[in-house]
């Protein structure tokens, strides 16, 4: 290990304030609706949120945002920050994403001498982009030289790790779970890499019906710890 | 010779309070029925015809619809739409909407059939301008299967992109993959076998409206799920998942309805045409 991953690491730890811990991404509606209670049905949903929409949208977006990077083709990550937020079609999570990626550019600007991070930080301040963190990100990832790949598995591993904490708090479920489930998706994380590299330009934004509606039907959702 | 299997472009102006044909040309397995007005109105509804009766394997359809500036129109189709199998090439069908300012646009076809291996790609484009507005609606259903299966199908993927003014506001892309996916599990189909969809994007479409709109699908008492959500612009979409075709088109109705009445305190006419 070198330390430019370490300073990736430093993205990845659930400690890092996006405000990922205000943000469930639908999984609060299956809990209130007593679908998901337990380890096991939390990793049934986990494994459908990444492989059914998550690499469809930021890990595809953050492999073409990563060659668009090494490519200095910047339109190209422009576009990619508006179709990441407009793909979005419930509200809570489309706004929670933006507040994310928001949040992470202005500390990853402060750590960084990294022009990208600055330009894309002052894009949101003027309104001409909305903020992304799997753009953030991979700019961070390609600004220190992490290979592409490695870049897409450990923003990923990071969306997961996020959510497995949330998960701990709101089902609730015990800390030795949580870290057994983020463990056991090692493989599956692997397997979400690959099939990103293997994703068109066409499959963008492809979501599961009954993850999607969850996510729009949160804004009702009575009781609620999470902000999506 | 083309090489669309059906292709059709309708262009429709606003003379005074009418709206009328200003171009029609259609070739091949697309047709379009004379517009019908209904009640002394200026505002016509279109029917599409699909002549061969569906789509079979590597048809390619197109459609071009442009609404002029202050026009009004409906366009739906004759009958549902039957997607048959597919074994070497995927059907796929693209429409693009040119609505101009002012314009009203609703494209509210039957309902989407696909039956036992067929694959199917749809792309509606939609350009509107200032002050327009457009509603669209789609019913997926799976159609019969000898072996009485639901989800025999192998893979249905619709993408609706929304421009305004040139600029892209609504990415929309669903994909139902029985072939590959537990299509009937959590995050799938919830257990439901119909999946519908109504969106409405306009100046028009207020917060309180999402509101009221929900008050009123609340009240339906069949086994469904529903969601609403507003879009990053003044609009929402709706999904409703439910094991019936019927009771997605009458949510979907009731939610035209309300639409209509606040909007123009008009009930939009029947579309169905049995």
């Amino acid at each position: 290990m070198n330390n430019k991953l370490l300073s990736l690491f430093q993205l990845c730890d659930s400690n890092f304030p996006t405000g990922a811990f205000s943000h469930s991404f639908g999984l609060e509606t299956y809990i209130q609706e007593d679908k998901v209670h337990d380890q096991a049905t939390f990793a049934e949903w986990l494994e459908v949120y990444l492989m059914e929409q998550l690499v469809y949208s930021d890990g595809l977006a953050a492999r073409i945002v990563y060659d668009a990077l090494e490519n200095e083709d910047f339109d190209v990550i422009w576009e990619m920050d508006r179709l990441l937020t407009v793909q979005n079609i419930a509200r809570e999570t489309r706004d929670g994403t933006q507040q994310m990626g928001k949040h992470m550019v202005k500390i990853a600007d402060s750590i960084y001498d990294a022009p990208m991070l600055s330009m894309y930080r002052e894009r949101i301040r003027q309104k001409q982009s909305f903020g992304h963190s799997a753009i953030v990100f991979t700019m961070v990832g390609h600004y220190l030289g992490v290979p592409k790949q490695t870049t897409v598995l450990y923003y990923l591993y990071s969306a997961i790790a996020n959510l497995v904490q949330n998960a701990v708090r709101a089902i609730p479920l015990g800390q030795t779970a949580g870290q057994k489930i983020i463990y056991a998706f090692q493989p599956k994380l692997e397997a979400a890499v690959e099939t990103v590299e293997t994703l068109e330009d066409i499959d963008f934004g492809a979501v599961s019906p009954g993850i999607e509606l969850s996510q729009m039907q949160h804004e009702r959702v009575n009781v609620r710890i999470f902000m999506s | 010779m083309s090489e669309w299997t059906g292709e059709l472009e309708l262009d429709t102006e606003r003379i005074q309070d009418k709206t009328i044909t200003e171009n029609l040309y259609f070739q091949g397995a697309f047709k379009i029925m004379r517009p019908v007005y209904s009640h002394h109105s200026g505002h016509p509804s279109y029917y599409i015809l699909n002549p061969g009766g569906g789509y079979l394997d590597g048809d390619t359809y197109r459609m071009k619809i442009t609404a002029g500036t202050n026009a009004g129109l409906t366009l739906t189709t004759q009958s549902a739409t039957k997607v048959y199998k597919t074994p070497n090439t995927q059907a796929y069908q693209e429409a693009e909407f040119y609505l101009g300012e002012g314009s009203y646009l609703e494209y509210l076809p039957d309902p989407l059939i696909a039956y036992k291996d067929a694959r199917y790609l749809q792309k509606n484009i939609v350009h509107m301008s200032k002050g327009s507005t457009f509603l669209y609606s789609d019913i997926l259903t799976p159609g019969w299967s000898p072996e009485r299966e639901d989800f025999s199908y192998d893979c249905l993927r619709l993408i609706n992109e929304f421009y305004m003014e040139g600029k892209l506001i609504s990415y929309d892309h669903i994909k139902l993959n029985p072939g590959e996916q537990p299509i009937t599990g959590m995050g799938f189909m919830e257990g439901y076998t119909h999946l519908g969809s109504f969106i409405v994007i306009s100046d028009k479409v207020e917060p309180g409206l999402t509101d009221r709109i929900y008050d009123l699908i609340q009240q339906e008492d069949e086994d469904v799920t529903i969601g609403i959500s507003q879009l990053a612009v003044p609009g929402f979409t709706i999904r409703i998942l439910a094991n019936y075709t019927q009771v997605i088109e009458r949510i979907i109705t009731k939610v035209h309805h309300l639409i209509s009445q606040e909007w123009f305190q008009t009930k939009p006419g029947s579309l169905r045409k049995y």
